[in-house]
């Protein structure tokens, strides 16, 4: 027996030392007539987009004959998950999805993303496509946009007598309409906005506050006006939203309310069209009301090549494929799976005809004013926690909104000092 | 004889006193034990309920029987992914890690019950410590392990971690421990070698922990999430959970296919343990023990 | 276990071919479990000693990772929430599975559908449950808060009260494991020969001692494997909490394992994941190695 321990153990140290040494580098230059496959992983296909992915991989392989690629699509939640133990072992695909920015930020600074030389930059819509540069280099292109922006109940409006949300709306009005659309006894409300990260960053600014210092090294958000930016999330909750003991939070919710016609204005991403679009009760959207200038939450995917991968070549010339071909963008359009993220204006102009919501300029106009997410490498996700917990404390009454804003101060400025 | 005759007499009569109070301890006994399993019940009742109701929510409550009850999902469910392909994987790796756990289990079991060596406890111990480590942690050691055996992506690559388990090894241990030594003395008196006590004294006496085992080990084996996630890349080599979890969405969440899936999921396990009930009562009555 | 030390020494050749017999019993599980379970362990414990995020090279910083945590709140905070859903988890699915045990093994009308039903909930699988139970312990529209209200009780706020978002998770655990229990103390139960109950019954013995002075005690081994394995997974608890409550609110579920996987694959802090792991192995270990000194006190051996 104590053989077998110490094979177990010798293997121990094997399975250690290799947990070192995996990240290889050289990369020889493909033979253009060689037949390769590569293999990317993606989670944005999944859950119904996946025939959609194959009609843009298709046309990609009839294109690059000499390329084949395999894909692997994963469950959104558990993507970062199987990527990063894929990049910790050195077997990450040679091409893979990102989650936006701040993940951008991440695998950027840690050298797992290859470079991508000599990348058509007029094809992509600057803003985004900066938003995967770093010092100069590209090192990931955007496959797609969403932004978020307010979707509301034509038919509650109607009944109430109200006009309906234009984007010259400032949070006052919201708040005024929101009380005089809620009738808690028949079950409607008036409004929600989540109480989230996600959210805070941006109302911030839509009250000219800001989330981190001007040199990111601390947090800017415990003022006046962050406080009142708060205050507006918060104090929703039971006046003129439901409550976490309503169900508040819990997947869903939100949107089968809306769904339902028991929402009259709901704050949430465009991806949402397509679950609406069978709704009894008209709808429409407007770009959201700010309370000194408007600012939105774009949110957007990037697609990377592996600094380990054996194809380079290939691996980018299917990231560049992927996020800006024609067929790319006429699959995305048609079948409303969020938004090219490209330049070309006339080409998107194809989705101002898609149909229901009538006002999808608001979409593009969203876009053109963006609240930008703060990024802080390595501690992203705890800092985002510690905000999203401490404004839900808030929320269910156990602090109060100023409290929550100094102990959400003092966790993250540990973050960023540590 | 006189003694005999006083005890029957001494159990006769309370029996005869106690007739009808312990018809009223049985009929509260059946009340109390269907109501507990009523309530047992619940949730996949309402399970079941959400799977036939299309565009179904979590959040208000579901009609008990919904006035546009469908099937609709159970139809996607096996329409929109290569389902039958998926029920084979995971049915696959269910049976291989349920027969090798078997065979561990076992053998493992009769060592440490039935062969004393020096160590023997010590060696016990370290087997159940490799229980005590949660597999979160593992995940990243062992995949870098498994890559350079080359498994990544091989049904060998998510089976093997879990052909033996501390777990059965020690359910299987207690039972052999309460198989009266009697019987393999008798055989060792016969001539018999462990190899023959094992498989024709021991294992025969053993049912019910051997069909509670197959029932685990299955179990466990259907249900693991997250290490043939990490570790099965292909498509068609996706196991059932993956599937289902690919069902929600980033955003939205079709919760009458997911539901349907979970009904679907529950019943190979339940057609296992209602096959293995059967066996653990014929295994204790063939079993000679009494 | 004492015949060796009564008998005189076998000769050599005995001996070679007994330590052959008890490897040829031994190797089919030792050898997947040295390479899959404990060289993966070692492989943790040397993370452990590094700051590493999965995705820059690991940096070796000794025993950091342990101090960081010992001197961490969160761990203290992590362990008694652990803690205290062990302590209320393990006595209810006992109790409970035991009474389901003894009831369902008497000639009760229709007892292999109802173990059946009582078993359901163990073959289940946490993700599509978790969303159930999260929906029966909803304040406001759940069915046990309904229930409750139907009997004059104003249920309480379950998985959104800091107070009751362990409760909530260990009645979720209870209902899922107690078939469990029932299962392996049933197997138990029909081992035990019917005329030690028969003798004990004609000496008069009512229900109640005939429980304590036989069936508990020939129990023993099966309530011991019972106690060990929910210790040992109690202490794991993750998938349930993950999904019912995500650790909150505001970390007030949070449990060991969660924070273990928060750390290594959200935090990038694999290292001290690692060492966190470490620190609850010994934590359980102990508790195990307490059970089975305790053991030779009260379990009986056939």
């Amino acid at each position: 027996m104590n053989r077998t321990l110490a094979v177990g153990a010798g293997i121990g140290a094997v399975v250690a030392l290799a947990l070192t040494g995996c990240a290889a580098s050289g990369t020889p230059a493909d033979d253009p007539d060689e037949k390769v496959t590569i293999t990317y992983s993606n989670f944005i296909s999944n859950g119904g987009n996946e025939d959609n992915l194959a009609t843009i991989v298709d046309a990609f392989e009839k294109e690059n004959p000499t390329i084949t690629v395999d894909v692997k699509t994963l469950p959104y939640d558990s993507y970062g998950t199987a990527l990063d133990t894929d990049l910790a072992a050195g077997t990450a695909a040679d091409v893979f999805d990102i989650n936006g920015p701040s993940a951008y930020g991440q695998y950027q600074a840690n050298g797992v993303l290859a470079p991508l030389d000599g990348v058509d930059a007029s094809l992509y819509s600057p803003s985004l496509l900066s938003s995967y540069a770093t010092d100069g280099t590209q090192y990931a292109l955007p496959t797609s946009f969403s932004d978020v922006v307010l979707f509301y109940n034509k038919a509650l409006f109607d009944k109430a007598g109200l006009d309906y949300p234009t984007a010259d709306w400032t949070w006052t009005d919201e708040t005024a309409a929101a009380e005089k659309l809620t009738d808690q006894a028949a079950g409607v409300w008036g409004d929600h906005q989540p109480v989230t990260y996600n959210e805070f960053y941006k109302v911030l600014v839509q009250n000219g506050a800001s989330f981190l210092s001007p040199d990111g090294k601390s947090v800017a958000f415990n003022t006046p006006a962050g406080l009142e930016a708060a205050n507006w999330l918060v104090q929703k909750s039971g006046t003129t939203m439901p409550t976490i003991e309503d169900g508040q939070g819990t997947a869903d919710f939100d949107t089968n309310l809306f769904k339902d016609g028991k929402l009259a204005m709901l704050h949430t991403g465009i991806w949402m069209f397509g679950a609406f679009a069978d709704d009894a009760d008209d709808w429409d959207i407007a770009v959201e009301p700010g309370n000194t200038q408007h600012a939105n939450a774009v949110f957007s995917n990037a697609i990377g090549v592996s600094a380990t991968s054996k194809h380079p070549e290939a691996a980018q010339k299917w990231a560049e494929f992927m996020s800006s071909s024609d067929t790319m963008v006429d699959v995305r359009l048609d079948s409303g799976w969020e938004l090219p993220p490209i330049a070309d204006s006339a080409k998107l102009a194809t989705y101002l005809d898609k149909g229901k919501p009538e006002n999808r300029q608001a979409v593009f106009d969203a876009a053109k004013e963006i609240a930008p997410a703060p990024s802080i490498g390595d501690n992203q996700s705890e800092m985002q926690d510690d905000i999203t917990n401490e404004l839900i404390e808030a929320q269910a009454g156990r602090e109060t909104v100023q409290q929550a804003l100094d102990n959400a101060e003092k966790k993250i400025n540990a973050l960023l000092q540590g | 004889m006189a003694d005999t005759a006083v005890r029957t007499l001494a159990v006769a009569a309370p029996r005869a006193h106690g007739s009808a109070g312990r018809r009223a301890r049985t009929v509260l006994l059946h009340v109390v034990v269907i109501a507990g399993a009523l309530a047992m019940l619940v949730p996949f009742v309402w399970t079941v309920v959400v799977s036939i109701t299309p565009g179904a929510t979590l959040t208000s409550t579901p009609e008990l029987i919904p006035s546009d009850a469908s099937l609709g999902a159970y139809g996607r469910l096996f329409a929109e992914r290569p389902f039958g392909q998926v029920v084979l994987n995971s049915l696959m790796l269910a049976v291989a890690t349920t027969l090798a756990q078997l065979v561990t289990s076992s053998t493992a079991a009769y060592a440490f019950s039935r062969l004393p060596f020096r160590g023997s406890g010590v060696v016990f111990g370290v087997y159940l410590a490799t229980m005590m480590i949660p597999l979160q942690v593992l995940i990243v050691p062992l995949f870098v392990e498994l890559k350079s055996f080359g498994l990544i992506d091989t049904y060998l690559g998510a089976l093997l971690p879990s052909i033996a388990s501390a777990f059965g090894i020690f359910l299987l241990r207690q039972a052999i421990n309460q198989v009266p030594r009697e019987l393999d003395e008798a055989a060792t008196l016969d001539g018999a070698g462990h190899l023959r006590i094992f498989a024709s004294v021991i294992l025969p006496n053993i049912g019910p922990a051997i069909a509670t085992l197959t029932v685990f080990a299955f179990m466990n084996s259907w249900n693991s999430f997250l290490w043939p996630l990490i570790v099965l890349r292909s498509p068609e080599l996706q196991t059932l959970p993956i599937a289902l979890a690919g069902l929600q969405g980033q955003y939205t969440s079709d919760w009458d296919v997911i539901m349907a899936g979970s009904v679907v999921s529950i019943l190979p396990m339940l057609a296992l343990y209602i096959f293995a009930q059967r066996y653990v009562i014929q295994g204790v009555a063939s079993s000679g023990i009494k | 276990m004492t015949v060796v030390g009564i008998r005189p020494r076998p000769p050599a050749g005995r001996r070679l071919r007994y330590a052959l017999v008890v490897l040829a019993f031994l190797l089919p599980s030792a050898v997947p479990l040295a390479l899959f379970v404990l060289a993966p362990m070692v492989g943790a414990a040397w993370i452990s000693l590094t700051r590493w995020n999965l995705l820059a090279p690991a940096r070796f910083i000794g025993l950091d990772n342990y101090v960081a945590l010992l001197t961490d709140p969160t761990t203290g905070d992590v362990f008694l929430h652990t803690l205290s859903y062990v302590a209320g988890y393990l006595p209810i699915v006992y109790v409970v599975g035991l009474a389901l045990a003894l009831a369902l093994n008497t000639a009760l009308k229709g007892r292999g559908l109802l173990r059946g039903i009582y078993f359901l909930p163990v073959v289940t699988s946490w993700i599509a449950v978790a969303i159930v139970w999260r929906w029966l312990l909803s304040p406001k529209s759940g069915v046990v808060n309904s229930v409750l209200g139907f009997f004059g009780i104003d249920g309480p706020g379950w998985w959104t009260d800091p107070h009751w978002a362990m409760p909530s998770i260990i009645l979720a655990s209870a209902w899922k494991d107690v078939g469990f229990v029932m299962v392996i103390l049933l197997a138990g139960l029909q081992a035990i020969p019917t005329d030690l109950h028969d003798a004990a019954r004609v000496d008069g013995a009512g229900w109640w001692r005939r429980l304590f002075s036989v069936t508990l005690p020939l129990l023993s081994p099966s309530t011991f494997f019972v106690i060990v394995i929910s210790l040992i997974n109690g202490f794991q608890v993750f998938d349930q909490v993950y999904a019912m409550t995500g650790g909150g609110p505001n970390g007030a579920s949070e449990v060991v394992v969660q924070q273990i996987y928060d750390l290594t694959f959200r935090y990038g802090r694999a290292g001290e994941a690692s060492a966190l792991s470490w620190l609850l192995f010994v934590v359980v270990l102990a508790v195990t190695l307490i059970q089975v000194r305790g053991q030779r006190r009260w379990v009986v051996y056939g």
